[in-house]
């Protein structure tokens, strides 16, 4: 018995421990992060979510290269700029409609900037992240040209569709495997 | 450490009218899965074993619960925005579907939550049935 509660005080002790440790590194890593978040400019005249996009667009096309921490880095870099959006400019109304939004891209962001190695899983989470950007830019608009994308092979059989800033097909969802599988549905 | 008593997810004093089963009209046999098999972790109710007074237990189980919290609180449900029910409709599904959910150090002690097959399609045709009650909405 004395070995027992022995053994689970030094356990507890081990797994304090644990826990400080990963907040040291938490500290460590968020400083880089910080530096190239003051690269991402937000325009103080007008509201845009062109920022949001650029994200998105180079977490799709990490995913097009089935390159898993490429997507974790992009996500991490997403829900940086989503926290440093200026909401300012928006009517009450817009402003409702964008942070719905928002909040919802942030948490797929999350997901997919916590699974590095789960491309499966990072891939889940874009069908729906893919939805809310496709959204965003229909109620907010875009000065580049975007196409909304189609893969009918998608999220187990039901489709799915994307935004990318190309006119030539590159599926995110399957990458290597059928890069080339889908369709133009839309121009923005 | 063992006087490191974190505050019990009890949540007294509650509103209850953001509840899942307040928003959703959910049959019995749904509401019984979902409260055996999640509502411990995602929900403001958890139903504490007789080693949550013993550390580091407690500690382990209050960080699961807030993590779970954190992503799905079925008592939270109706102060989503509709999108994000939506999607945490669509999340719930395929965790389940998965097997990712319930979480199996969970299930490891808690057998009663485990789902059988059955159970796990239950869950899923009705939750499928709503969501697409929802989209038809948008």
């Amino acid at each position: 018995m004395k070995n027992i509660i022995l053994s689970a005080i030094a356990m507890s002790f081990v797994l304090i421990s644990c826990k400080q440790k990963n907040k040291q590194e938490e500290t460590v890593n968020s400083a880089p992060n910080e530096t190239e978040a003051t690269a991402v400019k937000v325009n103080p005249t007008s509201f845009s979510i062109k920022e949001i996009v650029t994200n998105y667009l180079s977490l799709k096309n990490a995913l097009t290269k089935d390159d898993s921490n490429a997507t974790a880095d992009a996500g991490k870099a997403l829900v940086e700029t989503l926290g440093k959006i200026d909401m300012k400019k928006l009517s009450g109304e817009q402003m409702k409609t964008y942070m719905d939004i928002a909040d919802d891209v942030k948490e797929h962001a999350e997901h997919i900037g916590d699974n590095a190695g789960n491309i499966a899983h990072q891939r889940e989470h874009f069908v729906l992240m893919s939805k809310d950007i496709n959204d965003l830019i229909k109620t907010f608009g875009t000065e580049q040209k975007l196409y909304q994308d189609f893969c009918p092979m998608a999220d187990e059989g039901k489709g799915a569709i994307w935004i990318s800033e190309l006119k030539d097909i590159k599926n995110p969802y399957f990458g290597s495997e059928m890069l080339t599988c889908g369709s133009v549905r839309k121009e923005f | 450490m063992q006087l490191y008593q974190p505050a019990r997810n009890l949540g007294y004093g509650q509103d209850i009218t953001a509840n899942f089963t307040k928003v959703y009209n959910v049959p019995k046999n749904v509401k019984n899965i979902l409260r055996t098999s999640c509502y411990d972790c995602h929900s403001n109710y958890t139903n504490y074993p007789w080693y949550s007074n013993i550390q580091p237990a407690r500690f382990l189980m209050e960080s699961h619960i807030k993590e779970g919290k954190e992503n799905l609180n079925f008592n939270e449900w109706g102060n989503y925005s509709s999108r994000k029910q939506k999607n945490k409709l669509d999340r719930i599904v395929k965790e389940i579907k998965s097997n990712e959910m319930p979480l199996a150090s969970y299930t490891l002690i808690h057998k009663n939550a485990i789902l059988s097959s059955s159970q796990k399609q239950e869950v899923m045709n009705w939750i499928e049935k709503t969501s697409d009650s929802l989209s038809s909405k948008y």
